[in-house]
């Protein structure tokens, strides 16, 4: 007999504890990518983007408290499990999982292939403590790791933000953390890899995007519409100034594309791309 | 619908004519077609809109509605006022939203259902529905529909708007999600609501700035502002709410108040769409009653 390459929502939801302190569980909900929409609505959109497999969905209640309730979604992949993770960073570190946040009744974090939320619906002294160790008990019983996206190891460290590291798919989302443009010039599609991250120098704030298409054709086409769309056809990508006084320069190299944006000046852009070449040229080499 | 692309650059050189401009990127040219008069919007707030635990007070809410009605259509007399929106031969579906954590309120629903049947709708020609419009029969046969929904922030179309609060007339409103939720307003051409709007409001008693998580509500990001917004025009609605919330944003946070995702269904239902009228140049907004915290 086979094994089903996608672990049901069965072994998921054992992973979450029946009780929390004096706070009882209530049936599960299980959704997947179809039938997301019945539970958060057009929000199921942000996690189909990241090729979500199921949700099961356990409420904790307990007469005259805030309920909890915990979200837990196979992702498919670790590397969606902490891109979906890195969709909203906002809140302090908790240390739980592989990556977490907490804000305002709110925990967030990832592990394996699994995304987790943890949310109580009033934040008390004792909700905060019971979402926490609720996180804690789940990512224990989550018996994995999974790797974040190699891309990310094309990020230059010099100047980077941490924190502000996002990963995805698609030009909505994208958009969501850096207008580019209404339309995919960057033909992201849903099957690309994309990694945006911050920098800071001296001259302010800029991004860099790296994108990882199918194939080397694909990416010098994703290049050839970009510089089209956004830098007046100018495929070399040297380099252009925007109305902001930033500079906005791109280069493709086999099936990846590297996007600064914002950079304050030309050889500021050169130099941010020249350490990605270079830090590609070392993926190429295995170091 | 062929559309000329929009990018950062051109956000950039109308930001740069102003901060206002920035934020309606998507709005670069009003097309032809677009009328040029002004919508009018009427903004109404009560201090005692709610009681102490938060609830809607009834009998305060239909009195902010029907001074807001009274002063969009300039009619001083309330029943009157409704008549010149309604015709007691309509067949009226009152277009709610029953989202959990921030709905419509009953007291909402109730404040409008008591006025179209001032307007002379029986009963039982007269229903409030959402998730089930497309299956109601009231609805089906409805000859006017009148749109009320609360304002909140949404995680995929920047704002929970009056122009998206019809999305539930379409049979599958995923189909609607492309770019954000850019083209919302082409569901407002579908034949089930093409020009049958009589009246939106948008309620603006507790409104959501700021969403996190799955559930997209906290109620730290909730604030009381007692207030409706009621227009003809669900456009001019929208945007109006939408400066309220950034406003908010603004305050809160210490930002640019921006909503992620950009919101650019409201504009677009203007550029492309036709919809109604999104910049605040061209919106006759009345401010009625409690004038503090107004953010506008």
């Amino acid at each position: 007999m086979s094994q089903p390459t996608v672990p049901g929502p069965r072994l998921l939801a054992s992973y979450i504890p029946v009780s929390a302190g004096p706070w009882l569980s209530e049936a599960d909900q299980v959704f997947d990518a179809g039938t997301i929409f019945d539970y958060i609505d057009g929000a199921g959109e942000v996690y189909r983007s990241y090729n979500m497999k199921h949700l099961v969905a356990r409420r904790f209640h307990k007469d005259g408290r805030p309920d909890i309730v915990v979200d837990a979604f196979d992702m498919g992949s670790a590397a969606d499990a902490f891109g979906v993770f890195t969709h909203d960073l906002d809140g302090a570190d908790a240390a739980i999982g592989q990556g977490s946040t907490y804000r305002a009744g709110l925990l967030s974090f990832w592990k394996d292939r699994y995304f987790l939320s943890v949310y109580a619906e009033e934040e008390t002294a004792e909700t905060k403590a019971l979402v926490l160790e609720l996180g804690r008990m789940i990512a224990a019983a989550i018996p994995g790791a999974g790797e974040t996206p190699g891309l990310l190891r094309l990020l230059p460290e010099e100047g980077l933000e941490a924190g502000r590291v996002r990963f995805f798919h698609n030009h909505s989302v994208l958009n969501y953390h850096f207008y580019v443009a209404d339309a995919d010039i960057l033909r992201l599609g849903q099957k690309a890899d994309a990694v945006l991250a911050a920098y800071r120098d001296s001259g302010g704030r800029s991004r860099l995007l790296v994108v990882s298409y199918a194939d080397a054709p694909a990416a010098a086409l994703a290049g050839a519409s970009f510089a089209g769309a956004y830098l007046a056809g100018d495929r070399r990508g040297a380099g252009q100034k925007t109305a902001s006084g930033k500079w906005t320069a791109f280069r493709v190299r086999g099936r990846l594309v590297a996007v600064v944006f914002d950079a304050s000046s030309e050889a500021a852009a050169r130099y941010r791309l020249d350490a990605v070449e270079r830090l590609i040229d070392g993926e190429k080499r295995g170091e | 619908m062929s559309h000329r692309t929009i990018t950062r650059r051109d956000f950039l050189k109308v930001a740069s004519a102003g901060p206002l401009a920035g934020a309606l990127a998507p709005a670069l040219a009003r097309p032809a077609g677009v009328p040029a008069e002004k919508a009018r919007v009427v903004l109404v707030r009560n201090e005692d809109a709610l009681d102490p635990s938060g609830a809607p007070k009834a009998e305060v809410i239909q009195a902010m509605l029907d001074d807001a009605v009274r002063a969009l259509v300039g009619e001083k007399d309330v029943v009157k006022a409704w008549k010149t929106l309604i015709r007691p031969e309509d067949t009226v579906g009152i277009k709610t939203n029953v989202w959990g954590k921030l709905p419509t309120t009953a007291e909402v629903e109730q404040a409008i259902t008591r006025r179209v049947m001032d307007a002379g709708v029986p009963e039982d020609r007269l229903s409030v529905d959402d998730r089930g419009v497309l299956r109601n029969p009231i609805f089906q046969k409805a000859t006017a529909l009148i749109n009320a929904r609360p304002a909140r922030t949404h995680q995929w179309s920047g704002m929970g708007s009056c122009i998206k609060n019809y999305i539930m007339f379409t049979p599958q409103p995923s189909a609607w999600h492309g770019d954000t939720c850019a083209d919302l307003a082409g569901i407002w051409n579908l034949p089930e609501v093409k020009g049958k709007t009589r009246l939106n409001v948008l309620v603006m008693l507790t409104p959501l700035f700021h969403m996190i998580g799955t559930q997209q509500y906290n109620k730290d990001f909730t604030w009381a502002y007692k207030g409706l917004i009621v227009s003809r025009d669900p456009v001019a609605a929208d945007a109006t709410g939408l400066r309220v919330l950034e406003a908010k944003r603004r305050e809160h946070f210490q930002d640019d108040g921006l909503l992620k995702p950009t919101p650019h269904h409201i504009q677009l239902a203007e550029t492309r769409h036709h919809l109604g009228v999104s910049d605040p140049a061209r919106i006759e907004l009345v401010k009625l009653g409690w004038s503090e915290g107004l953010l506008i």
